[in-house]
């Protein structure tokens, strides 16, 4: 394959993006009505369907290793997200695959669905993958982006909760601006709509109806639910055989500056510093999915042991 | 055409017909609500409420008529373009068209 027709067959069409977007604000909408817009959660490579039959694993991995990464990307996006500005044929896929041998596989999935579904389907995608993958899988490493690293964590839990094989290769979980404990923007999106039905006009409540239409999966943002309440009362947990790491990013390049401190990293506020936190102040909240200084951290991490 | 792409071309399509069908029953109730509220005001005042009611009835079935011709031009729609698709599809699975 030439540069340029890997780089060609590495960029998702403007539709495949055009309906992400479109399944990130009203993607429940779309799965409940059975329209053609929704999209099933598949693991893709370099914009293709990957099918996960012993065949479909052969063609797409031939030189499959015993150590698998999955990427998992956040709300209203698809697996380009993950491609190196200017290089796009470049991912933390690509580049964990050349550095250290793990074998990358990228999910695309409806990101208006509620968390916890996308997570119990993510459950049962890996428990697939295992099932064709060619080779015996010695290692595990989740990375996921904005929504994508809640979604990870309910598969995590909902697969130790059944004890299912995959859960035990997990050896590490990257969170790249992961809002754990909320996103900022759909609380004040809830509360906006709080507002608009509360004042007695019928274009207020008429604005207020068409923003609350958003999807479910962002309303879960708003306290970063990861699992359905009542199929879990207790604290929201993390997987404890797994090692987790949190990356997140500033807006400014100070980070002790009041629109760091505000903003976080435009959408997430960064998580409170300790020994598996790494803040990189300037980066922006899509820019954690591509970067080169946020790649040598985390291929750091899963270097050591 | 691939059967993937018209898939995606009818969930199109039902997306845009669905979304102009509660808009305009949306807006159609707020304008009414909106319509409703001056005529009530002048209603109270007794000499003009016979005439100023048959004012409002008139008006109240233009919003709705409108209303129900943007909403039937769009099912009308909706019903060609889906025949179209019917027939694209049919000539992409090597069927006659039904």
């Amino acid at each position: 394959m030439t540069d340029d027709s890997r780089k060609a067959a590495a960029l998702p069409t403007w539709t495949a993006t055009a309906a992400s977007i479109l399944n990130g604000c009203f993607g429940d909408y779309l799965n409940h009505r059975e329209n053609g817009l929704a999209i099933d959660m598949a693991f893709y490579q370099r914009g293709s369907l990957q099918r996960l039959t012993p065949e479909g694993m052969r063609d797409a991995c031939p030189a499959a290793t015993r150590k698998l990464c999955v990427l998992l990307h956040g709300l209203c996006c698809h697996e380009g997200v993950w491609n190196f500005p200017g290089s796009p044929a470049r991912t933390y896929g690509s580049s964990l695959q050349d550095d250290l041998g793990y074998t990358p596989f990228y999910l695309r999935y409806n990101t208006g669905l509620p968390i916890p579904v996308n997570g119990k389907a993510l459950d049962v995608m890996l428990e697939d993958l295992f099932g064709a993958y060619p080779e015996p899988v010695d290692e595990l490493v989740l990375i996921g982006h904005s929504m994508g690293g809640l979604v990870l964590r309910g598969a995590c839990h909902y697969g130790a909760e059944r004890d299912a094989a995959w859960v035990k290769s997990v050896s590490k979980a990257f969170y790249l601006g992961t809002p754990h404990e909320g996103a900022a923007l759909e609380k004040f999106a809830h509360l906006v709509t709080s507002v608009l039905h509360a004042v007695p006009h019928p274009v207020t409540a008429l604005v207020g109806d068409v923003v609350n239409q958003r999807s479910q999966g962002v309303k879960d943002l708003r306290h970063g639910a990861v699992i359905n309440p009542a199929d879990f009362t207790g604290a929201v947990p993390w997987l404890a055989s797994a090692q987790h790491y949190l990356i997140a990013g500033t807006v400014t390049d100070d980070p002790e500056h009041l629109a760091a401190k505000l903003f976080g990293d435009g959408l997430v506020q960064p998580p409170q510093a300790a020994d598996n936190v790494r803040l990189f102040p300037g980066l922006g909240h899509m820019d954690l999915a591509h970067d080169e200084s946020v790649y040598g951290q985390i291929r750091s991490w899963c270097a050591s042991t | 055409m691939e059967l993937e792409t018209l898939r995606k071309i009818r969930g199109a399509k039902d997306l845009v017909e669905e979304v102009i069908d509660a808009a305009a029953l949306q807006i159609g109730e707020a304008q009414r609500v909106m319509t409703r509220k001056p005529y009530a005001l002048l209603a109270s005042v007794p000499p003009l409420a016979t005439p100023v009611r048959a004012i409002e009835e008139a008006h109240l079935y233009t919003v709705d008529g409108v209303y129900f011709a943007i909403r039937l031009g769009n099912r009308l729609f909706g019903l060609i373009a889906g025949l179209v698709l019917d027939r694209l599809e049919a000539h992409a699975r090597g069927k006659p068209p039904p």
